[in-house]
């Protein structure tokens, strides 16, 4: 099959395609909802962004050093436990530094399993393969985090009565949360498997559309999408499970008791 | 005779944001013996259920000292220690599934495995609390406020405890079946050698089951005696103060 090279877009294209902002400005002004101004800012920010890591992978993949990709990767590791937070109401106790390391060795120790194993580039920094590769793990993966770790905040708040019988029966603190952190990681991983499921059918995913519109043969694109979604169920399963696993003792003392108890 | 528990000046404060810290008990005595009921009364938000809570390490005293059988409680094991004294709370809470399947929760957390002993426990415990065989397989949250109270100590009582801790039992229960409990707790106390620490702001229930009462108020035991000398010869102004309440004779 022939390969077709890809169509660059102008300036005068992303203009064009603006318009489509504009007309989304205009409609939501028409129906008085009031978020033209959100609407107009954050295309604006959108568009600052995107260029600006734009000119920055281009700058960093001009210089052959791992360092600028670390540090690249450091920082988008930093933004995403910036945003949870934000996201995030009711934070369990330690949660920066639980969540932290949770996205440390989750969506580290998977990044490495499948530049390493599965892709197998070379450099091992390649910045064309690694950056998009982590950033994809990583961005993925802080949708199970964060519900793993707001759900563990509720499930404990809200089951409290419950742990605490099932303390005074002589349970562990692990086994009186079971339920909480059951359901912490059940919740974690829903939308990640329902994604899975419908992968292909009812949305094509963007990484393989980008691979497609790039030229790159659609089977190919399949087979990097097949082994991404492996890659981003992974990271899901480990970073969650982490939270909920050292997140649940954050409640506990040492002795088993659940902590800020009411007095009477 | 070496006391089932004692509690030597038991003191416990709690920090509050950008205050002193709040003292909450202070300078607790307390003995409770075997095949008695010790009840401790007074008024809400006087430290009862706190105090209660330090027996079975739910919670940690600020200082102080609490001895199981002369044994320091603090040198126990508190997963084991929470076997032997065990607790039941205000509000009954029922796990999902069969009464049977609660009353046997407590073995489920040692991990030890179902076997004759264990049925001979359930059938014990059933009885002891008067809940009748009929129930084992119903659904545990199928069942009246009072049953599940029941189950709720007959499931303390299945480690076959040394102490049982009791926080406000009757509180959720109307005065029939309240009493009706209250009767079992004697009875058990008395056919099982337990030494009974009960939680209430109930007086009528305190009279009708406690041997000896503590009367704490404001976090400080303010008197104690005999049920009978206590309720009828007080002379600390709170006490009386807190008898003439209406409606905690049930008058």
């Amino acid at each position: 099959m022939e390969v077709q090279k890809i169509i660059n877009l102008e300036v005068i294209d992303l203009v064009i395609s603006y318009g489509l902002v504009l007309f989304s400005i205009g409609l939501t002004s028409l129906s008085r909802i009031g978020q033209e101004r959100h609407l107009f800012w954050s295309s604006l920010r959108m568009v600052f962004q995107l260029l600006a890591v734009g000119y920055l992978l281009q700058m960093v993949f001009s210089i052959r050093s791992p360092w600028p990709v670390i540090a690249i990767l450091l920082i988008m590791s930093a933004f995403s436990l910036q945003v949870l937070g934000a996201r995030i109401k009711n934070k369990m106790p330690n949660f920066y530094r639980i969540v932290g390391l949770s996205i440390f060795i989750g969506c580290g120790g998977v990044t490495v399993y499948f530049c390493s194993l599965v892709v197998g580039f070379s450099p091992w920094y390649n910045p064309h393969y690694l950056i998009p590769l982590a950033g994809m793990i990583i961005g993925n993966s802080m949708n199970g985090a964060s519900l793993a770790a707001e759900r563990l905040t509720s499930e404990i708040t809200e089951r409290r009565e419950e742990i605490e019988t099932a303390i005074c029966l002589g349970a562990t603190a692990r086994q009186a949360s079971q339920t909480a952190v059951r359901n912490a990681y059940k919740a974690a991983l829903i939308p990640t498997i329902n994604t899975m499921a419908a992968m292909g059918i009812v949305s094509l995913p963007g990484m393989m559309t980008g691979q497609i519109l790039s030229g790159t043969e659609p089977i190919i694109a399949v087979r990097y999408q097949i082994a991404i979604m492996c890659a981003i169920t992974g990271a899901v399963a480990i970073t969650a499970y982490l939270i909920v696993l050292l997140g649940y003792k954050q409640y506990f003392t040492d002795a088993h008791q659940l902590k800020d108890q009411p007095t009477s | 005779m070496i006391p089932a528990i004692y509690l030597e000046n038991i003191c416990l404060s709690k920090a509050v944001e950008n205050k002193l810290p709040a003292v909450i008990l202070k300078d607790i005595c307390l003995t409770a013996n075997s095949s008695q009921i010790t009840a401790v009364i007074g008024p809400s938000g006087g430290g009862k259920s706190s105090l209660i809570r330090l027996i079975n390490r739910m919670s940690e005293p600020t200082s102080g000292s609490i001895y199981l059988d002369g044994t320091d409680i603090f040198s126990i094991n508190p997963i084991d220690l929470r076997r032997q004294v065990a607790m039941v709370l205000q509000k009954p809470f029922m796990f999902e599934g069969s009464v049977k399947s609660n009353l046997l929760l407590p073995f489920s957390y040692s991990n030890s495995k179902f076997n004759s002993d264990k049925q001979y426990s359930i059938e014990r415990t059933m009885e002891l609390t008067r809940l009748s065989p009929a129930l084992l397989e119903r659904n545990a949250r199928s069942l009246s406020l009072g049953e599940q109270q029941r189950v709720n100590i007959a499931r303390a009582l299945i480690t076959n405890p040394r102490a049982m801790l009791l926080d406000e039992p009757t509180s959720a229960l109307d005065r029939p079946t309240a009493d009706g409990l209250a009767a079992t707790v004697k009875e058990i106390c008395q056919n099982s050698m337990l030494a009974v620490i009960l939680v209430t702001h109930d007086l009528r229930l305190a009279e009708r089951v406690a041997d000896y009462i503590y009367f704490l108020d404001s976090g400080v035991i303010k008197e104690n005696g005999l049920t009978t000398d206590l309720l009828k010869q007080s002379r600390c102004p709170e006490l009386i103060r807190f008898l003439e309440e209406p409606d905690l004779l049930g008058r």
